[in-house]
Formats: C-alpha cells, sequence, structure tokens
C-alpha cells in the first residue's frame, strides 16, 4: 500500500504506559494504516506497526476521544480519537508529530484543522481499559493556555483551624532559616543551652544516655552541671529542689 | 459523581462554575465543542479543567453527521459551550455540590478536618 510520509521508525515509550494493545488496526481518515500495537503512555499516545513504523500523538492536540459501537457509522468497533491537526499523506511534510498548529488557510475552509483517527482492536473488550486509561492520560495534560481560569492554588496548605481563629498561615514545622528567625529570646537561650547539651554528650564517650559514670562526673566537675533527661520518669521528683 | 480525591482540584472546583457542571452528574446534557460539533449524552464525570466524560452520546459532526458513541470525553480545552438542562436549579447545584465538598473538608468535626486551602493564594 501506499506509505504515510508522516510514519516513522522509533522504539514504543518505555515509561508511563498505562495501557498497551496489540493487534490493533490504525486508520486515519478512513484509510488503514495497518496493523500493530497501540501504546496509551502518559507522555503521549503512540502507535507501532508491527514492522516497527509508526506516530505519536501528544495529548494537548487530542481534542477528544470516544467508544463507537455504532456499526452503521463505522463497521467495526473502534476508538475515535479526533486531533486539532492535519495528517495529510500526499505531501511530503517535515515532522508531523501534531503541534495544534493550524495550516494556512483554504479560502473555503476557515475551521480548525481536524483529523480523525481509529483504533481497531482485534479484542474489543479491551475498548473500555483503552478509553479509560485515555482518559486518565488526558487529565495530566491540562490546557496550560487556559486564561479564564485562577488555578494558582500552589503553596503550603494551613491548618483550617488555625485561619479560623485567626491567627493567619501556621505551618506546622519550620525548615532551619525561618524557625530560627521565629525564635523570641528565651526561645534563643533555650536552643543554646539544649545544642551546648547536645554538642557535650556527643562528645563525650563516657555518657551514656542518663547514666553517668564516674569519668563523666569528674569530666563536669569544673563546669557547670549538665543533666541530661533521666532515664526514669519522675525519677527526681523527690530530690531536694534547694542547691 | 465522587468528589475529587485531589486536594486542588476541589479547590478549583470549588472557585469556579466547573462546580456546576459537576452537578450535572447523570444529566442528559448538550455539549457544543469550539469546532461546531455538539455532543448530547449522560454526564459521566466533569474534572477541575472541564474533561467532560459522557455516556450514550449523539454525536453530530461539523458537518452535521450524526452518530453513536457509548462513551465520549472532551477536553476542557475543546468545549465552548454546556447547555444546562432547564430542570436544573442552578443555584441548588452549586450549594448542594458545595456541601459535599465541605463534608470532606471537615470530615470527623471542624478542627479536625483534613487541611486544605479554601481560598486562592493572593498575586
Amino acid at each position: 500500500g501506499d506509505a504515510m510520509s508522516f510514519l516513522k521508525r522509533f522504539p514504543p515509550p518505555a515509561e508511563g504506559v498505562r495501557h498497551q494493545q496489540p493487534d490493533t488496526e490504525a486508520v486515519l481518515a478512513g484509510r488503514s494504516l495497518g496493523s500493530g500495537t497501540l501504546y496509551i503512555a502518559e507522555s503521549r499516545l503512540t502507535w507501532l506497526e508491527n514492522s516497527g513504523v509508526g506516530f505519536s500523538l501528544d495529548y494537548p492536540t487530542i481534542s477528544l476521544h470516544a467508544i463507537s459501537r455504532d456499526v452503521s457509522a463505522y463497521p467495526w468497533e473502534h476508538l475515535y480519537v479526533m486531533v486539532n491537526a492535519k495528517f495529510e499523506e500526499e505531501e511530503t511534510k517535515e515532522a508531523p508529530v501534531a503541534e495544534g498548529e493550524e495550516e494556512e488557510e483554504d479560502s473555503d475552509d476557515d475551521a480548525e484543522p481536524i483529523s480523525e483517527f481509529r483504533f481497531v482492536p482485534s479484542d474489543k473488550s479491551a475498548l473500555e481499559a483503552m478509553f479509560s486509561a485515555m482518559c486518565e492520560c488526558q487529565a495530566l495534560h491540562p490546557d496550560p493556555d487556559d486564561e479564564d481560569s485562577d488555578n494558582d492554588y500552589e503553596g503550603e496548605e494551613y491548618d483550617v483551624e488555625a485561619h479560623e481563629l485567626e491567627q493567619g498561615d501556621i505551618p506546622s514545622f519550620y525548615t532551619y532559616e525561618e524557625g530560627l528567625s521565629h525564635l523570641t529570646a528565651e526561645g534563643q537561650a533555650t536552643l543554646e543551652r539544649l545544642e551546648g547539651m547536645l554538642a557535650q554528650s556527643v562528645s563525650s564517650q563516657y555518657n551514656m544516655a542518663g547514666v553517668r559514670t564516674e569519668d563523666s562526673i569528674r569530666e563536669f566537675e569544673d563546669g557547670m552541671e549538665v543533666d541530661i533527661a533521666p532515664v526514669v520518669a519522675g525519677q527526681f521528683e523527690d530530690a531536694e529542689v534547694d542547691h | 459523581m465522587e468528589i475529587s480525591h485531589s486536594v486542588k482540584e476541589r479547590t478549583i472546583a470549588e472557585n469556579s462554575l466547573v462546580i456546576l457542571l459537576q452537578g450535572l452528574y447523570g444529566q442528559v446534557t448538550t455539549v457544543d465543542l469550539r469546532d461546531e460539533s455538539t455532543a448530547t449524552g449522560r454526564v459521566t464525570n466533569v474534572d477541575a479543567f472541564m474533561n467532560v466524560r459522557l455516556a450514550e452520546v449523539t454525536f453530530t459532526d461539523r458537518q452535521g453527521t450524526v452518530s453513536q458513541l457509548a462513551e465520549l470525553f472532551v477536553t476542557g480545552r475543546s468545549v465552548r459551550y454546556v447547555h444546562i438542562p432547564d430542570e436544573v436549579d442552578i443555584r441548588a447545584t452549586i450549594e448542594q455540590q458545595l456541601q459535599l465538598i465541605h463534608r470532606i473538608r471537615y470530615f470527623g468535626g471542624r478542627d479536625k478536618g483534613r487541611k486544605e486551602f479554601p481560598r486562592a493564594k493572593q498575586k
């Protein structure tokens, strides 16, 4: 049969393949392109004939897709895909992986360019899965040119309760730099004391958590005594407070 | 139709008229496409990007040829117009959809709900 100039040889998509359907005929504007495998991947829709040549369609160029079981309209049940681009088999055009750009205007055709693909699987029961996989992949490619909607909802989630108490945005935790800037003077002092304790416990080999060995007591004789957290909760509760 | 599991999509819906379209779940509706074709069918899903999924569709292409489609997915960018059925109470539909979203957001009580951001970030 005639070679379609837009068919190229390339490997099938390696990742993000949501559905793969072998033994699927591809038809463009009523002309069969042969039998091959349809790959419904997150990045693009790809069909490769068994010989290894095929084409890809980018989701932003796909206006709609559908399951057709109406044999009076087309004799076999298939996945119908309408693309917002022109695929001409006769013209020698370069890389026709559709970019959605309009053709030069004909005097009698000021409408958008459209190409109709049909993917006819030998296994009709696969049509639902093929359709759903395409829906999922299409949803991954929302229209970036959508000027009407203000979908700028990026940013930190905030606690609804805190907001309602009118405390404003209260993140549940701070990064180090953010946190430092939020410390009060008292908080700063506490941080320094705790960091000091941590530094001493790390550097001292003899100081197991909560337990003082003879060596560690000697080490602290000259300086301020540092209390590591008690091993047993309430261990020091009955200790005399006056030093 | 299930409320979206995505916090972002719920927020988009809540702040746009997509929420009205989502309330049309199960209703027979006509969608006009940008290329002048039309599709009439039962709404089975509308997402935050206004992608519309219809079942049992009568599709009229831009040349006027009519065919039936078992299921149809129209991308939001291809939608020109959605005909709201006359019998739909628009305000009640929007309020009902908002309630569904708030039920998810405040599940477990107002102070125990999922952390969400009901308002768009100020630009």
